[in-house]
């Protein structure tokens, strides 16, 4: 198996084309001026698999009367198909190639690689002229053509690194993107390291050689039926090790190709007068013509959240991260500090948050090594296969996949960075021999999520994830639902039904991420009905609590007047705001400290004898000066007295904000509920964080009449879940019907947003 | 010959098999189903939102059996998919005429 076999191949069926020809030319009046046989394609590099067609082109000068260029024609291609070659033929004279390349992108390909067999070799010549100068001088017009047949391919065949019955020549990655590359590389408009995928090259080529060898036909994928054999063949010592080297091929021709087309993108050289625009997003990051890069000389070296930062950013507004960012911030990698910082860590869950557009951001990182220096677990998981008939992907992408997977499932949930996170790490005990999977990944999942700065109770919550990600499903389908020992076993593992709604949506996303067969609407039923069961056997939710006071802020609601004080923490500021309450001074706080350009993280606020007490945490946005108490206090005071529109100024920011694509988001879950503990009605707003949320949804609540005696807000990654305890101006919770109507007004609302 | 066809509880899949295998049956068709008979749908409130299961999941089993087999087989699995609640299934044999195995041309009772 190797190049020497291929053109040996070659080489036998260009005497037979020869000899045939002759036979050809002495039975017909043919004059072998006007007249050549060429190969192109595969053949035309001298290469050809056991199972390839012979790409023969006939090529004539045109004036060979019709009659006598269909007899020479059959005497060619008849023994062939007699001795059951498949032919893949043409007849043209030289113009008719021309035309038949601007208008057919593999016709012209295939061109590329012309070569002289028999006959007249000025004919072939002047064709091989014609196509590389069309080449180089339409190239741009090529272009799209090329850029549309890989994206064709790619939708039709997937991608070959991640799929477990791969098509070895039109997957994304396979020798078909090889083969276009160099067709790239011919029309020197920009350099294409052919060098990085020679290796790729010769693997991806051997294992299809052999696979057409091994099963007899000339079929491209590689089934897993017949990758035993073809390891064996081959000499590697199993089918997992043959296809992780073909994963490992496929992602360097992947990386090349991305590489390429990025140049070929961005190689028109721009005058100075009309260098694009860049426009800061964060710190140490701009965009440029929709795309993320790093501002140039920043010391990314000393900023080690850089990275994830960028990430994210990429990620949550649609924008790629460019190759040379992802390449600058590998060669200046410098590790987080454990735990990591909690921007970093919801930098992180904001990436994976960010659905399909994730894994392409995910990929690019992964290409330059910096996923597994975030995360070294992720290393033992990469391209590693699963013989399992049910998944299609390897380990590393069924994991991608199921986190994009979950993030349509965020609002399903009270914590959706958990769920985020587990879905992104709950397969992580994969490929260890004569270990659990779910047992081994769970004992995995604690150091890892200590090291990603979860507090305690979440770790434990994130290893219990990890651990039973296959027990709903397993339970529903194989065990008796109106059994009470089968929900008392359920109940007995999951704690409370937080926990147990994230598992639910854990088990959707997992299932969904990993094909059909594993999760059918026959599966999702069952389950279904399995959490109804437990949901009904659990106690109600508990609702987050509202802020404890101490004695100090005690003092100061005594007092009764406006105060701010502002304490820098480790990443950001915590500010907290006592003052007089009144009707909408939610929606004026959270109004100002959004056009102070502050993104609130989190915030506890409390009412008691009609003085209002506010803790929030805030991140300054890129660019926003330091806040001061005293400026703060005064534009407070301002807003309070009904002479600052925040309106306005909320509307820029958020038209700011919109300038970027975006990506796609589930929408928006306003529920509310009646608690009898604290008698008050309970909001609770589960939405894709933007600029103006709470600001928006409060003044909603104050146009409405009512109180918001409590709010409890969180931004988990890129998801705001904000928790308001409301009452009406007579104290006690909203009637039904009212609390309906406020929540289905706030969904309206920010819908249109 | 005769092909007998039970709808029964998912759950209860394994101890079919089991008891069918104990009888000395050793190959049958497994299908995911979903349907009602007298147990109806039933509807219920999750998250808030009203849901109407109206068909339930089930599993659907077919085995080819020869004639002087059936009461044996129907009656094992009955005994192993009985939970003695609503919606346990139903078992029923139809006739068949021939039956052909594919890779050796077999018929009739040679091909079950």
């Amino acid at each position: 198996m190797g190049t020497r076999e291929r053109r040996e191949r070659s080489d036998q069926i260009d005497r037979e084309i020869q000899s045939l020809y002759l036979d050809a030319l002495s039975r017909t009046d043919v004059d072998p001026e006007s007249i050549a046989l060429a190969a192109v394609g595969g053949y035309g590099r001298g290469e050809l698999s056991p199972g390839s067609d012979i790409d023969l082109l006939i090529l004539h000068s045109g004036d060979i009367p019709a009659d006598s260029l269909s007899e020479f024609v059959n005497a060619i291609l008849y023994p062939l198909w007699d001795s059951s070659r498949s032919v893949d033929h043409s007849v043209r004279t030289r113009s008719e190639t021309s035309s038949s390349a601007s208008a057919d992108i593999k016709a012209a390909m295939g061109l590329l690689d012309i070569r002289h067999v028999a006959g007249n070799i000025s004919l072939v010549e002047s064709v091989a002229r014609d196509t590389k100068e069309s080449w180089i001088k339409n190239f741009n017009k090529y272009r799209q053509a090329v850029h549309r047949s890989i994206q064709e391919r790619e939708e039709i065949s997937g991608e070959l690194a991640y799929l477990l019955e791969p098509d070895l020549k039109e997957a994304r990655g396979g020798l078909r993107d090889i083969n276009t590359l160099r067709a790239i590389a011919k029309s020197q408009v920009v350099p294409v390291a052919l060098d990085r995928v020679a290796a790729a090259d010769a693997l991806l080529t051997n294992v299809r050689d052999s696979l057409h060898t091994v099963s007899g036909r000339g079929r491209d994928q590689l089934l897993l039926t017949e990758q035993d054999a073809v390891a064996a063949d081959l000499g590697f010592a199993d089918a997992d090790v043959l296809m992780f080297e073909v994963a490992k091929a496929a992602r360097s021709v992947d990386y090349v190709m991305a590489l390429t087309w990025h140049r070929i993108e961005h190689r028109e050289g721009r005058s100075f007068f009309s260098r694009p625009k860049a426009h800061a997003v964060g710190k140490g990051l701009e965009e440029i013509e929709n795309e993320l890069t790093l501002v140039s000389g920043f010391d990314i070296a000393s900023d080690p959240g850089l990275g994830l930062r960028a990430a994210a950013m990429s990620a949550q507004r649609g924008i790629p991260l460019s190759i040379e960012a992802c390449i600058a911030i590998a060669e200046n990698f410098t590790d987080l500090p454990d735990p990591w910082p909690r921007q970093s860590r919801e930098d992180l869950v904001a990436l994976i948050g960010a659905g399909a557009e994730m894994i392409q951001v995910f990929e690019a990182l992964d290409q330059e090594g910096i996923i597994g220096r975030w995360i070294p677990e992720w290393e033992h998981v990469r391209f590693l296969p699963q013989r399992n008939v049910l998944h299609r992907h390897t380990v590393d992408r069924h994991m991608l996949e199921t986190a994009v997977k979950a993030a349509a499932l965020t609002r399903q949930v009270r914590r959706p960075d958990l769920l985020l996170i587990a879905a992104l790490f709950h397969d992580i005990g994969k490929g260890f021999l004569n270990k659990d999977h779910s047992d081994y990944g769970a004992e995995l999942m604690v150091p890892l999520a200590k090291r990603l700065g979860f507090p305690e109770s979440d770790v434990r919550t994130l290893e219990l994830l990890v651990k039973q990600h296959l027990l709903l499903s397993a339970i529903a389908t194989r065990r008796d639902l109106d059994d009470p020992a089968t929900i008392a076993s359920v109940l007995a593992v999951i704690p409370d039904l937080d926990t147990l709604q994230l598992l639910h949506a854990l088990s959707i996303a997992d299932g969904e991420a990993t094909g059909k067969t594993a999760w059918s609407a026959w599966k999702a039923t069952l389950v279904q009905d399995l959490v109804y069961r437990c949901t009904q056997a659990m106690q109600g939710v508990a609702p987050a609590k509202a802020l404890e006071l101490s004695e100090a802020q005690l003092n100061k609601v005594r007092s009764g007047e406006l105060s701010v004080e502002i304490r820098g923490r480790e990443e950001g500021f915590e500010i907290e705001i006592v003052s007089p309450d009144r009707m909408g001074l939610l929606s004026v706080v959270a109004g100002v400290l959004s056009i102070s350009r502050m993104d609130l993280r989190s915030a506890r606020t409390r009412t008691v004898e009609d003085v209002a007490v506010m803790r929030w945490l805030v991140a300054l946005d890129v660019h926003a000066p330091q806040p001061g108490e005293d400026q703060l206090l005064a534009l407070l005071q301002k807003a309070l007295d009904g002479d600052l529109d925040i309106n306005a100024k909320i509307e820029e920011r958020i038209r700011n904000f919109r300038r970027f694509p975006g990506i796609p988001v589930p929408p928006p879950v306003v529920s509310a509920t009646n608690d009898i503990a604290t008698d008050a009605t309970i909001l609770e707003v589960r939405m894709h964080d933007q600029p103006g949320v709470l600001y928006n949804v409060t003044k909603i609540i104050s146009r409405f009449g009512v109180d918001i005696r409590a709010a409890i807000v969180a931004t988990l990654g890129a998801e705001a879940f904000d928790t308001l305890y409301i009452t009406d101006p007579q104290g006690g919770a909203l009637s039904e019907e009212r609390a309906k109507t406020l929540a289905t007004q706030i969904e309206r609302h920010i819908l249109t947003q | 010959m005769k092909l007998i066809t039970a709808i029964i509880k998912p759950f209860k899949l394994e101890d079919v098999k089991n008891a069918l295998h104990a009888v000395g049956i050793t190959g049958m068709t497994v299908s995911e189903a979903s349907g009602f008979g007298r147990q109806r749908g039933h509807t219920e409130v999750y998250r808030g939102a009203e849901y109407t299961v109206d068909l339930v999941p089930k599993v659907r089993l077919e085995v080819l059996v020869d004639s002087k087999d059936v009461e044996n087989v129907i009656n094992a699995i009955v005994k192993a998919a009985s939970t003695g609640a609503i919606g346990d299934g139903k078992v029923w044999s139809t006739p068949v005429d021939d039956v052909v195995r594919v890779r050796t041309g077999e018929r009739g009772s040679d091909a079950i």
